[in-house]
């Protein structure tokens, strides 16, 4: 081996050491204080108002591609996705109902015989709201680095599955709430949704949900 | 039944017989031929592998409405990957494309259809298909019209003579029509609008560019 390849190994190493230092698994103390605080602030969310940028990566593709909008969330179940660069899209999910303005047209759909659509909608909104700890639908592993917490999901329904193989939800340290959604998929291309400017339980007007 | 009526409904017979059996005649009916000013045309659009066109799709079929975003990239010398994902990214279907292999990647079971799936074919094949070899070639004062033989149909490519720039495919078999994919384009290196009209099925895809930051 030359002096060369030493050096790499070498580099390799103390990278693969700084990436495991970097994410570390919790202990069984830490994940309970966890939940118990995340729990705890998504009880209190009434509303969630946010801006986010949404990152699809594709390996084959030279850059991800960028879109953004705004978020709004509403207790119990009424959710909006605005698009606004580079398209104008939204899409409203209330009451197993789905409205879309596409560019001012626009559709209604129901959810209501789509199953896997109800189990993504509920995924989406657990995701935001970061109250998604269900052992029953996920397998759901916890780490922490030195600023974030963060939870891998694996879905357990077959059928979720095939679409998604795991989720990670990033979370503020100060505040519990998710600042990253990841939703990686069986081929390991992904999509990343950063959140950011978030209000929580500013007055939401019903109307912004009429779409 | 006067004598007069049963000549007019013979004549109007025969004459819907004739524009039915000349209508692919009909996609140059305006035009004269000819000769051929280039062996091969060229269709540039999605032929930089270096460029990731990335669309907002627009879906109709029938009565329903298909929204979501529509990617497509040169991988090698022969092929085109095609991915169209919902806009929230969850890919609906992935497939490669060349002029003689197709393969899927993924597809959702609600578009796993093989009269779906072989329509796209055609039609993803003809939209990123590079080199028309030219058989027939058309003109008029204003544009271009390059005729390629593909199998059993007819490919017309229209192209106009100030700029230079192909705004039309149209495919036709000797008897109708089948599809017209045209394009709107403002620099020759990608088409800014396409829209892809079916005529034997209701089936109408419109891409818009997507202006990323």
């Amino acid at each position: 081996m030359k002096i060369s390849n030493y050096v790499l190994v070498f580099l390799l190493t103390i990278n693969s050491l700084f990436v495991v230092a970097q994410e570390q698994k919790m202990s069984e103390s830490e994940i309970t204080s966890f939940k118990q605080s995340v729990n705890a602030v998504a009880k209190k969310i009434t509303t969630i108002t946010t801006d986010f940028v949404q990152y699809k990566h594709m390996d084959f593709l030279s850059k991800d591609i960028e879109t953004s909008g705004k978020m709004y969330f509403k207790e119990p179940n009424s959710l909006k996705w605005q698009y606004k660069k580079p398209y104008n899209y939204s899409i409203v999910f209330k009451n197993g109902k789905i409205l879309i303005d596409d560019e001012g047209k626009k559709s209604t759909h129901d959810t209501g015989n789509s199953k896997i659509f109800g189990k993504i909608n509920k995924l989406i909104v657990g995701s935001v709201s970061g109250n998604m700890f269900d052992d029953k639908e996920f397998t759901i592993s916890f780490f922490k680095t030195k600023s974030n917490n963060i939870t891998h999901l694996i879905p357990k329904d077959a059928a979720l599955k095939k679409y998604i193989k795991q989720i990670e939800l990033t979370f503020d340290n100060d505040d519990f709430t998710v600042i990253q959604v990841k939703l990686i998929e069986s081929s390991d291309d992904y999509t990343r949704i950063v959140l950011k400017n978030k209000t929580l339980n500013a007055k939401i007007d019903d109307s912004i949900f009429n779409n | 039944m006067q004598k007069s009526t049963i000549l007019f409904l013979i004549t109007s017979f025969i004459s819907t017989l004739f524009l039915v059996s000349c209508s692919s005649v009909n996609l140059v009916q305006d035009y004269k031929t000819v000769p051929i000013d280039k062996p091969v045309f060229q269709n540039t659009y999605f032929a930089n592998p270096e460029i990731d066109y990335v669309y907002k799709a627009n879906i109709s079929v029938y009565d329903n409405e298909l929204t979501g975003i529509f990617i497509a990239k040169k991988i090698n010398e022969t092929t085109h990957r095609v991915v169209f994902t919902t806009e929230f990214g969850n890919k609906l279907l992935d497939f490669e494309i060349s002029e003689t292999d197709f393969k899927i990647n993924s597809i959702v079971e609600e578009l796993n259809r093989k009269i779906l799936i072989n329509t796209l074919k055609n039609d993803f094949r003809l939209l990123l298909k590079n080199d028309f070899l030219v058989t027939e070639q058309y003109e008029n004062t204003a544009n271009r019209v390059y005729k390629n033989q593909d199998g059993k149909n007819d490919n017309y490519l229209f192209s106009s003579k100030t700029d230079n720039k192909l705004y039309k495919i149209a495919q036709a078999s000797k008897t109708k029509e089948k599809i017209n994919i045209s394009f709107t384009s403002e620099n020759n290196i990608f088409a800014d609008k396409i829209i892809m009209q079916h005529y034997n099925l209701q089936l109408r895809i419109e891409l818009n560019y997507f202006k990323q930051n």
